[in-house]
């Protein structure tokens, strides 16, 4: 009897994770781009399990979109340059937040824009309508259009200055998305902490190419494109690793998370919460598996709660 | 649509480099609506290949379905391996399907990988025959599962002349609408094929629908990665507002003049 007790206890590890004010029952949610607006496959997935869904990136006038190809599969992973295909913040405020009233899940809402006053206009445009989105994820770290995105992530006072002023305007939690696609990851994320980030999501996708030789041109049409999946997951570790010993406050880790043993690979090494990304396209219920996968290693290693274990293997060389 | 884990009855070598295959599939199956609808299967529980294959229903009937493939890439490769008993994870069904009318004079057209959803089509206008034309294309003999017998409707080409009429699809084509005059066209094949039939019946007026191809991620509009061109902006029902199209969602099957091949 007292063993059926504890092996009852053991078996809750609570899940729960908090980033800023914001409590999440889990620490997994769906990566922008990756989970469309959080609505479309609610007839395939119960989304209301997820720790909370990122939406695709919000810009402040509709977008097209890069034209075709878009995508292309390589090895253990895939190349995409979609270009921000979206329906804009006016659209997105009448038709798709009055959908999350009922989704059971916390939604933040990912925004990209070309200079810090399309952020800032973003923003105030959902600040002046009721909605239950818990917070923001800033993309600054988008390889896929000609102005803006990445320019900001490249950069620390571009970085710093954007979060500051987006900091001015809102209470709702702010994380900043950070590219790997520079020197020093951690001082962009230094710069996002001191100018007010709630937490910061790393990584967003590696710059790629891959070519038809014999067409003899690039498989995707805007050549240079955003490599995700599996084959960037130590390259998303690595990042998490180096951001941990440079900051104080929380990490998303995002970058090839496929199942729960991933997603504590990314814990480990610092994150307080993951973003599923590429692994949704094969299966978009496979954040649920995870999440079970993840109480079945807290039994073993007898772990009451996934935040004690969080950057367990950074710390030792902080 | 389902995720489903489907058991592999049959997978066979139906023509040169041909295959068909057939799975249990009764959640899927339950809920096809029709010929043109695809599915996503994954190749294997690995992540080497991490995206699943769209794949054509050929065919829908008692809890089986089949899809037909060519080889021409390491995915087909991995399917053409599996044998009875396998079990492959399977999402779908997807897409929309051909929309037929009863007293209308079908042409079903197909080429290359092209050929699933058109003979799916030519089976579900079984007790239509008599109004309905077949015409396959293939390079070569080989490459043909049918025979060439105007008499039953079924038109086949070979770019090699080693089978039925010589040259393209548009040869067989030009041949049928020449007999039959007022009819619709139904078309799925290699692009340059779906662009000189959609040329074909713009210019003769005829109504044609269109079953595109395109590189697919999700296959569910998560990914917005498999967009086509359109032509006609007016239908607000799309799930893009202007310029594409996403053919997982809104296709594969397009009325000819609503889609622009780049």
């Amino acid at each position: 009897m007292d063993l059926f007790i504890q092996q009852e206890m053991l078996s809750l590890i609570d899940m729960s994770i908090k980033i800023g004010k914001v409590l999440f029952k889990n620490p997994i949610i769906t990566a922008s781009g990756t989970f469309g607006y959080g609505t479309e496959v609610s007839s395939l997935v119960n989304v209301s399990k997820f720790g909370g869904i990122v939406t695709k990136s919000i810009t402040l006038n509709p977008r097209e979109g890069n034209p075709p190809p878009r995508i292309v599969e390589t090895p253990s992973g895939m190349l995409n340059s979609i270009g921000l295909a979206n329906i804009g913040v006016d659209q997105y405020i009448s038709k798709k937040i009055p959908l999350y009233s009922t989704i059971g899940t916390n939604i933040i809402m990912n925004i990209a824009g070309t200079t810090v006053n399309e952020y800032i206009e973003i923003i105030k445009k959902v600040e002046s309508v009721s909605s239950n989105i818990v917070g923001y994820e800033i993309n600054i770290s988008c390889p896929n259009v000609k102005r803006g995105g990445m320019e900001f992530g490249i950069d620390c006072d571009l970085t710093e200055k954007l979060t500051e002023s987006l900091r001015k305007i809102t209470e709702r939690l702010l994380i900043v998305k950070l590219s790997p696609n520079v020197t020093n990851i951690a001082s962009i994320a230094q710069s996002a902490e001191k100018a007010g980030a709630d937490a910061v999501s790393a990584i967003n996708t590696v710059v790629g190419m891959s070519i038809d030789i014999h067409k003899q041109k690039s498989k995707v049409y805007t050549k240079l494109s955003g490599l995700s999946g599996p084959a960037i997951r130590p390259i998303g570790i690595a990042s998490v690793h180096k951001i941990f010993q440079a900051i104080d406050i929380p990490i998303i880790g995002i970058g090839g998370i496929t199942c729960g043993n991933d997603v504590l690979e990314y814990i480990l090494a610092g994150a307080s919460a993951v973003q599923v990304g590429t692994s949704n396209y094969r299966d978009p219920g496979i954040a649920l598996s995870m999440i079970e996968e993840i109480k079945l290693y807290g039994e073993k290693y007898i772990i009451s709660s996934i935040s004690d274990i969080v950057g367990v293997v950074s710390s030792n060389t902080k | 649509m389902k995720t489903e884990d489907v058991i592999i009855i049959n997978n066979n070598e139906i023509a040169s480099e041909i295959w068909e295959m057939e799975f249990l599939a009764p959640k899927i199956s339950s809920n096809y609506k029709g010929a043109g609808q695809f599915i996503q299967i994954q190749l294997d529980p690995g992540w080497g290949n991490p995206l699943r294959r769209p794949m054509s229903i050929a065919s829908c009937r008692d809890s089986k379905i089949s899809i037909i493939y060519k080889i021409f890439g390491q995915g087909t490769k991995i399917l053409s391996q599996k044998i009875s008993g396998d079990v492959l994870n399977v999402l779908g069904p997807l897409g929309n399907s051909f929309q037929y009318k009863k007293n209308n004079l079908n042409i079903l057209v197909g080429g290359g990988v092209g050929l699933a959803p058109i003979i799916n089509l030519w089976k579900e206008l079984d007790e239509l025959r008599d109004n309905s034309y077949l015409i396959i294309g293939a390079k070569t003999k080989n490459e043909h599962i049918h025979s060439h017998n105007p008499d039953e409707h079924i038109y086949l080409t070979t770019d090699d002349g080693s089978m039925g009429l010589p040259g393209t699809v548009m040869e067989a084509l030009k041949v049928v609408y020449e007999n039959v005059k007022s009819s619709e066209v139904f078309a799925c094949g290699p692009e340059p094929m779906l662009k000189q039939i959609q040329s074909f019946v713009i210019k003769n007026n005829i109504p044609a629908q269109l079953s595109v191809e395109s590189y697919m991620g999700c296959g569910v509009g998560i990914c917005q990665g498999c967009i086509i061109s359109r032509r006609n902006y007016k239908n607000k029902n799309h799930s893009y507002h202007k310029k594409y199209s996403l053919v997982c969602v809104d296709g594969p099957i397009y009325s000819a003049g609503d889609v622009i091949f780049d």
